[in-house]
């Protein structure tokens, strides 16, 4: 060596012997120029690839150079990038460089040149500048092809958050060009007439496919662009750790970042360096690799994880100790041996981690899914641990863990193991309660008992001892045995008193006996019922504490009351104990529950102390009473309820609600105004006894209508709304009248049957049959003359004392054949009142139209009127003017029916009207008929017959002269 | 040269078992006027841009305004409406299938710039379509008179061809993409349209009738190789 540097420097001393001889000949100093430039792009990473070398050096010659490089953009003036770059170099070494452009190096022209000089302390003398380089020039824009525009860079990729720089070349001058990014116009800077240039400054995560953008011209449809896909930033791995299982393999892992957020991935590669050993691995998996440690023991590691993607690199690094990042594997043959009912040895086996290496072991027993102990250990290769104060009969898991007792990393994983202890005699006396009946002189004694707990039972109850003793008679034992898992039994004893002992019994022995006593008392004295309260924390009870030896209290109650087995349920308490809650998740809103508390004597027989009732919570009423109603009077009824059981409502009735509707504005006493839940106003009765069942509702008014309902309330509120019951009220005189209209009923009917059986001597008396002419005497004297055929008297054979015609329209004059044929006129021949002032020779005509009511009022004979009546009587017939029409109807009717040739003038007997049909002229002074000449004379016309000139009709003022 | 001809003979071989196994995958309707129905309506279906042109066009972030106008159909591309109308049936139907293997073709291309997975799923379920309306061709072709052999037509003459060289840019492959599409669906609507045209005059003078009843594997309408005649420039949509 020391030879090979003796020859080196005699060779350099020779060298510059030359080149001083040279440069003394020459007056040029020797200089190491950089030859063979050549420049090269890559225009996915804008990159200037330059390389050179330097001939001038001898072989084997090493020299340290610096290189300064420059580069012009457009045109050589325009420098824009200096840089000096110093490497070692040998003669006829290729040397690289490179440079990245920001500008895309399609968008300008490039042109590169060097110089270079010596930059080694050996030969000071050679340090100055060689010549330039000519420039090299780099135009990418002559090669791009004939298209009319281009953008750039294509398919770049970037991190989000960097700059770029983008640029458009345009063939064509004419052209505007305008640039968008995702759709936004940008404004560049014109760095020659065809090329414009646009910086990015922080660019965004758009989406994953890429940023869109293009340029496009303003004519045509020349459209260009690129895409730029921006990543997320690439993220350095986290939570980086390495440990050991076994000290062979190191285990490293690592949480990768997030990922690059575009469609073509960027390919991450993580590589795991060790500094001490200088290895180097790839790992295979994003998250995490092996190492293989090294068998020479290698204590101290110093990890260096370098993730990497196209954009960037990250590194994360760990420095360890081996022993001290042990995570030990799971412990292994764990058993759990020598099982009692109180322990058990659990045992276990681990894998070596070294020669001398201890394990800190941590065992949990868990009961019932608790951790009930915890216990470390340490342990070499083999564990072992005895578990006591364990439960009989109750099944445990066992597990164990273990890490390195020198330098705790982490635990392994658990290993676990179950098992359950053996059983033992149960530790408890059973709780034992009775109910005691006397059937038939015989006591029915009911036992119930409470199962054991797992914990007093200590293992499966097998069966119950039931010993009867015989208080009496001492010596008489009865053993009862009740497979479990009965609750209770019933013994039928005699009035003897008993002491019962009850135990429970596994497979490995007897409980403690319970006693309990019965005595020939069943002890149900008659005690008075109290009322309680009940709570959501359930029912506060309270007794007075008892003067004599008391051992003890029980409570007991039904949790089912309705239920023929009510589920009985007691607690036992202590001598000095006076109160407590009773609570239970069976409790129910609405349901009555009846509780006794009983003392227990000395020699265990109950007692009954207390008897309480309530309610958990009350309700309102179920149901309505039926109310019955009585007494009904026109003041007041009374309404009835007796079958109503109030017992049985979901709370204690503290009255009852009288609900009364009436028409009356103001509310009777005892009431007050109510609003009911459809908004109508009554009047409110409140009965506050709950044990009254009737009530008088009273000072009603006679005949009026009222509406009732009643309805229980306790304290939570009333019962149902219902229907109203409707009651009217009777009158007030109904009663009289009722008295008084019956017996007059009577008396008339009475008087009508009277009547009727005596009709024939009223008739006489009242009426008497008119006489028929055919058997008048008269006629026989006719018949004794020359005429046979005549059986009536003819008019001729009358003499009249006068014609009056007293119907005559006023006015006009008419004659008879002028009359309307519907309309017939009558003559009326009455006798004048003055030849006719007393008395005269009475006649009779046959009488067609014979009016009896009126021939029966006016008796139509020789009976005296008196002129009192006549008005009355008149009126029948003339009072309404239809009553000529209609009667002349029909005598118009009659008198057609009688032969003309028989004939000429019949007459009609009439009851002679004092007015002519009108009443507004009555005749102050109407003349009075005559006696027996009531019977006017009348004339029916017949149809057609021309009236003679002699008789004319008469107006009325006329005719009242 | 002779293990060449051997290669080429194995590879005939194995296309041509592959090619007759299409028609048998599935079962063929026997009634004209329902799989012609059925391919007047799975046309229709396939017309649509919301099945491909619409996603893709979110989803590469074309959907600016000053972008959306050139996701036009290039002209060339499909065949315009008028050359199918002046197609007969079994050209038209041999076009068709041509068509739309193509487009099965470019469709894988696209999937790589698809990123979501319900996009994704969009774009199988029109791969899908694709296939069925393809069979159903097959089906068809075996329902009209003068078929021949084959079923498969090669590949020739104008129709959608695979990109011929790779565009590395990416934006530029984007548009062609959008572009595709484009006329992808405007190619199906006037597929629908001309199926619609053989529903309603079912034996116009260049088309033949329909036979029914034919006995499958016989007489399967042949989409040859005499369709290169048909000239590019007649299917240019005006």
């Amino acid at each position: 060596m020391a030879l090979f540097s003796a020859f080196q420097t005699t060779f350099l001393l020779a060298l510059l012997s030359l080149k001083t001889y040279q440069s003394e000949v020459l007056s040029e100093p020797l200089s190491l120029a950089p030859e063979s430039l050549e420049v090269s792009i890559d225009s996915a990473r804008q990159c200037l690839h330059l390389q050179w070398s330097v001939h001038n050096l001898a072989y084997h010659q090493e020299l340290k150079m610096v290189f300064q490089i420059e580069i012009s953009r457009i045109k050589t003036s325009n420098v824009i990038w200096v840089e000096n770059y110093s490497t070692i170099v040998k003669r006829n070494q290729v040397l690289r460089w490179s440079w990245e452009s920001k500008l895309p190096l399609e968008c300008a022209k490039h042109s590169v040149r060097m110089r270079g000089a010596v930059d080694d302390a050996q030969v000071p003398e050679l340090r100055f500048w060689s010549n330039w380089t000519s420039w090299e020039e780099v135009d990418v824009q002559s090669s791009l092809g004939h298209d009319p525009l281009f953008v750039f860079p294509k398919d770049k990729l970037v991190e989000e958050g960097s700059n770029v720089t983008i640029c458009y070349v345009s063939r064509s001058h004419q052209n505007n060009i305008s640039c968008y990014l995702e759709g936004v116009r940008m404004h560049g800077e014109q760095l020659d007439p065809n090329v414009c240039v646009f910086h990015l400054k922080n660019v965004p995560f758009v989406r994953e496919t890429g940023t869109n953008i293009y340029c496009k011209a303003d004519q045509g449809d020349v459209i260009k662009g690129i895409v730029l896909f921006v990543s997320k930033v690439f993220e350095e791995p986290k939570d980086f750790s390495c440990e050991t299982r076994d000290l062979k393999t190191l285990n490293c892992t690592w949480v990768p970042g997030s990922d690059a957020g575009l469609l073509t991935q960027l390919s991450q590669s993580y590589t795991l360096f060790e500094s001490f050993s200088g290895k180097k691995t790839l790992c295979k998996h994003k998250s995490w690799c092996n190492w293989e440690v090294s068998p020479d023991s290698q204590e101290m590691y110093n990890f260096t994880l370098t993730a990497e993607n196209y954009l960037r690199k990250r590194s994360v690094h760990l420095l360890f100790s081996l022993t001290h990042r042990v995570h030990p594997m799971a412990p292994f043959n764990v058993f759990v041996k020598n099982v009692s009912a109180t322990n058990a040895t659990m045992t276990w086996k681990v894998h070596s981690i070294g020669n001398y290496s201890t394990l800190l072991c941590q065992i949990e027993l868990y009961g019932e899914g608790k951790v009930i102990q915890k216990q470390n250990v340490s342990v070499k290769v083999n564990g072992k641990h005895l578990m006591k104060k364990l439960e009989p009969s109750t099944e445990y898991a066992a597990q164990v863990r273990c890490a390195n007792a020198n330098h705790f990393w982490k635990w392994s994983e658990w290993t676990r193991c179950n098992f359950t202890t053996a059983e033992a005699a149960p530790s408890e006396a059973p709780d034992v309660w009775r109910n005691v009946k006397s059937v038939q002189g015989h006591c029915v004694v009911t036992l119930f008992w409470k199962p054991l707990s797992k914990l007093q039972a200590n293992g499966k109850i097998l069966f119950y001892n039931v010993v009867l003793e015989n208080l009496d008679r001492p010596s008489t034992l009865k053993l009862l045995s009740i497979p479990a898992p009965a609750n209770g039994t019933e013994l039928t004893l005699d009035q003897c008193s008993y002491q019962i002992h009850v135990t429970a019994n596994n497979s490995v022995g007897t409980s403690p006996a319970s006693v309990i006593a019965v005595s020939g008392d069943p002890g149900n004295k008659e005690v008075e019922e109290e009322r309680v309260k009940g709570t959501e924390d359930g029912f506060c009870l309270s007794w007075k504490p008892q003067p004599g030896d008391v051992t003890g209290y029980v409570v007991e109650w039904c949790e089912r009351p309705g239920d023929p087995l009510c589920d009985v349920q007691w607690r036992n308490l202590g001598p000095n104990t006076t109160s407590t809650v009773v609570s239970s998740d069976a409790f129910r809103p609405g349901v009555r529950y009846n509780f006794r508390i009983y003392g227990i004597s000395t020699e265990r027989i109950p007692y009954l102390l207390e008897k309480k009732t309530g309610y958990s919570q009350e309700l309102v009423p179920s149901d309505n009473p039926q109310v019955l109603m009585s007494n009904l009077t026109s003041y007041s009824f009374t309404l009835s309820w007796k079958d109503y059981a109030a017992e049985s409502q979901p709370g204690f009735v503290q009255g009852y609600s009288l609900y009364l509707k009436s028409k009356a504005a103001r509310c009777l006493p005892g009431s007050e105004k109510a609003v009911l839940s459809d908004d109508s106003i009554c009047c409110k009765y409140k009965i506050d006894n709950p044990k009254q069942k009737t009530f008088v509702v009273e000072n009603l008014q006679p005949a009026s209508f009222y509406e009732f309902f009643l309805t229980p309330y306790t304290s939570v509120g009333e019962g149902p709304q219902g229907a109203f019951t409707k009651v009217t009220t009777p009158d007030e005189y109904s009663h009289i009248l009722i008295r008084i209209t019956l017996p007059m009923i009577f008396s008339i009917l009475l008087i009508m049957i009277l009547c009727y059986l005596k009709s024939q001597w009223m008739k006489e008396k009242c009426y008497p049959d008119i006489p028929d002419p055919y058997k008048s005497s008269v006629l026989s004297l006719i018949k004794s003359k020359e005429n046979p055929r005549l059986t009536i008297m003819n008019v001729k054979d009358c003499i009249p004392d006068a014609i009056e015609v007293i119907n005559k329209q006023e006015g006009t004059r008419k004659s008879l054949t002028e009359t309307e044929p519907t309309k017939p006129t009558y003559l009326y021949l009455l006798p004048t009142e003055k030849s006719h002032s007393g008395p005269g020779p009475c006649i009779c005509f046959e009488n067609f139209t014979y009016n009896q009511a009126a021939s029966d009022s006016v008796s139509c004979g020789h009976v005296p009127v008196t002129p009192k009546a006549q008005p009355s009587q008149l009126g029948l017939l003339t009072s309404s003017e239809n009553g000529p029409k209609a009667l002349g109807k029909n005598y118009v009717n009659s008198l057609g029916e009688i032969p003309a040739g028989e004939t000429n003038l019949n007459y009609v007997s009439q009851l002679a009207s004092p007015m002519c049909g009108d009443k507004s002229s009555l005749p102050t002074n109407p003349p009075e008929p005559a006696l027996c000449s009531e019977y006017k004379t009348q004339m029916a016309i017949p149809m057609g017959l021309t009236s003679p000139p002699s008789i004319t009709l008469l107006d009325e003022g006329e005719h009242d002269h | 040269m002779r293990a060449q001809l051997m290669r080429r003979t194995l590879l005939s071989l194995v296309l041509g078992l592959l090619f007759l196994s299409t028609p048998a995958m599935g079962s063929c309707l026997d009634n004209y006027q329902e799989l012609l129905g059925q391919l007047q309506k799975l046309a229709d279906f396939m017309q649509h841009t919301s099945m491909l042109l619409d996603p893709y066009i979110s989803i590469q972030g074309l959907d600016k305004d000053g972008l959306k106008k050139h996701c036009r159909e290039r002209p060339g591309v499909f065949p315009s409406k008028d050359a199918l109308q002046r197609l007969s049936r079994q050209e038209f139907l041999q076009i068709l299938n041509t068509t739309l293997g193509h487009v099965l073709h470019r469709l894988r291309t696209l999937q790589k710039d698809i990123p979501k997975a319900q996009d994704l799923e969009k774009l199988n379920i029109a791969k899908l379509n694709i296939r069925g309306f393809k069979n159903n061709i097959h089906c068809m072709a075996q329902l009209l008179p003068g078929s021949l052999e084959k079923t498969e037509p090669t590949p020739t003459g104008p129709g959608a061809s695979p990109s011929p060289t790779p565009i590395s840019d990416a934006f530029q492959r984007r548009l062609e993409g959008c572009r595709f599409l484009h006329g992808y669906h405007r190619f199906m609507h006037s597929v629908g349209q001309v199926f619609r045209e053989w529903g309603q005059s079912p034996s116009r003078s260049r088309r033949h009738s329909p036979r029914r009843g034919l006995r499958k594997g016989k007489h399967r309408t042949h989409l040859s190789s005499r369709n290169k005649r048909l000239m590019p420039r007649e299917w240019l949509p005006r």
